[in-house]
């Protein structure tokens, strides 16, 4: 029988578990063993929008705002908001003083210059902002301004993000493409990296802390913690069976049927994650038989989310069927277009099908065991598929020639991935014009321009609703549903922060 | 004999010439990117494209093989793509978990195996011989992770006696690192004993029957005498070879049961460097390996002059 003592955490709810909020008790000291899903590709986090760079640099490496629990940017090494001018091209940005790095060095406006530059060049979130960016200069060593060539709403949540980060690095680091030393300004600093044995990081004695409140990631961050060690596990059920020994203390990215067993191990709490992400079906809009918009709306018709997730996932607990883009604890969270979601109508797909002329070729969708859901969820789709009259071929390859193909348009109609929930619309690629999936079309870009320059909140969010009606109506991608993550932590581990990227600033051991 | 040890290492080298080629050839015509991998999920194709160009990996692929080739003649195997480190400093952080684990399987393994393997031809068709017959059977019949996976669950998780996985942490000792490798060795050396039951039982059938174990039995000496000084030595040739090809099997990585327990070895490193499509590390290992196999042959020819008279080259 599992216990109730699973920590099941909405993310509107984040606010409850906050360290901040908990303040009895912490102890200072001691070493917490995370059990990561792999090897970090790299630990330069410009270099890599993988979720696990992410979670291992941003304890090394800071920006210069994040986000709070409400998914808010606040300031992080920026002393405060930034100063922008009337008509949102420019940018001021005060530094916090006294900041020091790693090797000793103190951080200045050079510093943050030099990190934003080679963030847009080198980093794909970066680059893909470098064309609005006209120039970043400091004025003072402890100012920074960035100059836009037009209005750019989202530019404060990359500048945020810890994925493909905006890490602010010693200029001396930045010699070249590469990171000569991994030397940042968080609260721990990198000791020692072992590939795939583990990633050593301890307590950076000369740290500054912000003084506010913790806040989901932002505010005080408390180095209670000696030291983290990430021990890169990939077989799923050698992570299970690590926390439940007593061996990790944290094990992040578990599978769904170990819930209950997690449930019923002594000293182990298992971590719902809800809502997490969303997996979703992309669409080959550039070449071949999706670029017919009656074959994709065909498509939308077939499909039936529930069976698929369920196939997925094996429980309800783990997902939800829902239509929105957004869960509901975002301000993005709206219904627009959810009619056209869940229809499992293989009649109207057959219909939709014949008015397209559909001739028979088949459907080729790429999908990968990497993430077994992902293969699952092809599986329920091609049945379905096939009922409404496509013909489908499943092309299941191993990940990393899917990242290979996908890249090339001839070689896919749709291939199968997934997300967490992001902060900001505007960080999913899938809606510019320029991703793989080759969404144009006249209505959307300008709605979609509009809605990254626009600075209005409000406005913004009426614009994205228009959005995910369109994602509805024109079909570049169809997201299945939300499904939810499971994690789970030693039962002497305290404050953690349930959240996509965990971080061990602010956790604390039993003494 | 000089003559038939220069041919020997003559034939080495032309295989590892083969071994770079071959490799060489059929990684890159496996599919897959290291760019797009390292550049992760979100990365926009033209990123992807700029991170080839700067790993060289847009260059034609009889460019990259020379220089490639002329990297190996002068003892350069290249950088690892993901961890930024010499190959051979990457394989050198791996070899000692692997060279262990191979150590103590093939000591768990022998020492299950020869006493199983002789008892088991002195009795042909006895109970015991049945049932070593049947246990080998299931020995060789369990895969290495199910074991892997029970033993984990049982010895580990329950029972508290060993580390579930991994190699140690940073300050872990020689002890307890080699505390990490116990289950695995245990996995490894049962699931290879298998063969080595088998292979000493049919030799030592061979042997026992001949005229010199006749003799000796007729010149009254003792069946212990018979069995262990007489039968078992000149049952050994093939039993060596068998024990000296699963070494070299176990060096060249046990991959599941690297996996399974986590442990960071030349195994692991291998499918890692798959996945990842790191080619330098993949060109590098099978190297290495490749070079370690020829050269346990060569010893294992060795072995032979110095356990059988009878054989000359």
């Amino acid at each position: 029988m599992l216990r109730l003592k699973t920590v099941l955490v909405a993310t509107c709810a984040l606010g409850a578990l906050l360290p901040g909020a908990a303040t009895l008790a912490q102890t200072q000291g001691g070493v917490v063993d995370v059990a990561i899903i792999g090897e970090p590709p790299t630990l330069d986090p410009m270099m890599s929008t993988a979720d696990v760079v992410s979670i291992v640099t941003q304890h090394f490496f800071e920006t210069l705002y994040t986000f709070d629990e409400n998914w808010r940017v606040v300031p992080l090494l920026a002393a405060d908001m930034p100063t922008v001018s009337d008509d949102g091209l420019t940018y001021t940005i005060a530094l916090r003083d006294g900041i020091t790095f790693h090797d000793g060095s103190t951080m200045d406006a050079g510093d943050v210059v030099a990190s934003l530059n080679r963030w847009q060049e080198v980093a794909t979130r970066g680059r893909g902002l470098a064309d609005q960016i006209a120039s970043v200069e400091a004025p003072d060593d402890s100012t920074v301004v960035i100059t836009l060539t037009e209005s750019y709403a989202p530019l404060l949540s990359l500048l945020a993000f810890s994925n493909s980060a905006a890490a602010i690095m010693p200029e001396e680091v930045l010699g070249g493409d590469e990171v000569s030393d991994i030397v940042g300004t968080g609260p721990y600093r990198l000791e020692e990296h072992r590939p795939d044995q583990y990633i050593q990081v301890v307590r950076f004695d000369d740290y500054v802390s912000r003084d506010e409140p913790s806040s989901a990631g932002s505010g005080h961050r408390a180095q209670y913690l000696d030291e983290i060690r990430f021990i890169p596990v990939p077989d799923s059920s050698t992570r299970v069976e690590g926390i439940v020994a007593g061996q990790y203390h944290y094990a992040d990215g578990l599978p769904t049927e170990s819930f209950e067993r997690l449930g019923d191990s002594e000293g182990v709490e298992p971590i719902l994650l809800a809502p997490f992400g969303w997996p979703v079906f992309a669409f080959n809009l550039k070449d071949g038989l999706n670029t017919d918009q009656t074959v994709r709306q065909a498509v939308q018709a077939a499909l039936a989310p529930e069976d698929m997730l369920l196939a997925a996932f094996g429980d309800e607990n783990f997902f939800v069927v829902d239509a929105a883009m957004f869960p509901e604890s975002y301000v993005w969270h709206n219904e627009e277009g959810a009619d056209l979601y869940n229809q499992a109508d293989p009649e109207r797909a057959a219909a939709l099908l014949q008015e397209a002329g559909y001739d028979g070729t088949p459907l080729r969708i790429l999908t990968s065991h990497q993430y077994e859901f992902h293969f699952r969820m092809a599986e329920v789709a091609k049945i379905y598929l096939e009922a409404a009259g496509f013909n489908v071929d499943l092309d299941v390859v191993d990940w990393a020639t899917l990242t290979e193909r996908r890249d090339n348009p001839e070689l896919w109609d749709i291939f199968i991935t997934h997300s967490p929930f992001l902060p900001e619309p505007a960080l999913t690629s899938m809606y510019s014009s320029t991703s793989r999936v080759g969404w144009i079309d006249e209505e959307k870009d300008a709605i979609f321009d509009e809605f990254v320059s626009e600075t209005d909140p409000d406005r913004r969010v009426e614009l994205f609703a228009d959005l995910q009606r369109l994602v509805y109506e024109q079909v570049p991608f169809y997201k299945v549903g939300g499904f939810n993550a499971l994690m789970a932590q030693s039962s002497d581990l305290h404050g953690i922060t349930p959240t996509p990227w965990p971080y061990f600033w602010n956790a604390y051991l039993d003494q | 004999m000089l003559r038939y040890i220069l041919n020997r290492v003559l034939g080495m080298i032309i295989v590892l010439a083969i071994v770079v080629t071959v490799v060489f050839v059929i990684v890159r015509l496996a599919p897959g990117d290291p760019a797009a991998l390292m550049l992760g999920p979100d990365a926009m194709p033209e990123d992807v494209v700029e991170l080839r160009a700067r790993l060289g990996l847009d260059q034609p692929i009889i460019a990259q093989f020379l220089r490639f080739v002329g990297q190996i003649a002068s003892g350069d195997f290249g950088e690892s793509i993901f961890f930024d480190l010499p190959v051979l400093e990457v394989i050198g952080q791996r070899a000692e978990p692997t060279i262990f684990l191979t150590l103590f399987s093939i000591l768990i393994a022998t020492s299950i195996a020869v006493p199983i393997g002789i008892v088991s031809a002195y009795y042909r068709g006895g109970l015991f011989d049945q049932g070593s017959i049947s246990g080998a059977m299931l020995a060789a019949s369990i895969p290495s992770f199910w074991m892997g996976l029970i033993l984990q669950q049982y010895l580990a998780t329950d029972a508290g006696w060993f580390p579930v996985s991994g190699y140690g942490g940073p300050d872990a000792s020689f002890a307890d690192r080699m505390g990490h490798l116990v289950l695995p060795s245990i996995v490894l050396g049962v699931v290879n004993s298998a063969l080595i039951i088998r292979f000493t039982r049919a030799s030592m059938l061979d042997v026992l029957s001949d005229d010199y174990v006749r003799t000796a039995r007729s010149k009254g000496m003792s069946e212990r005498r018979v069995v262990l000084r007489h039968a078992f030595k000149n049952a050994l040739i093939p039993v060596v070879t068998v024990i000296g090809l699963t070494f070299a099997l176990l060096i060249s990585g046990a991959v599941v049961t690297e996996r399974v327990f986590n442990l960071p070895g030349i195994g692991s490193l291998v499918v890692g460097a798959v996945l990842r499509r790191d080619y330098p590390v993949i060109q590098g290992t099978l190297l290495v390996v490749a070079g370690l196999y020829v050269v346990i042959n060569f010893l294992i020819d060795m072995v032979y002059l110095a356990i059988d008279p009878r054989v000359r080259y």
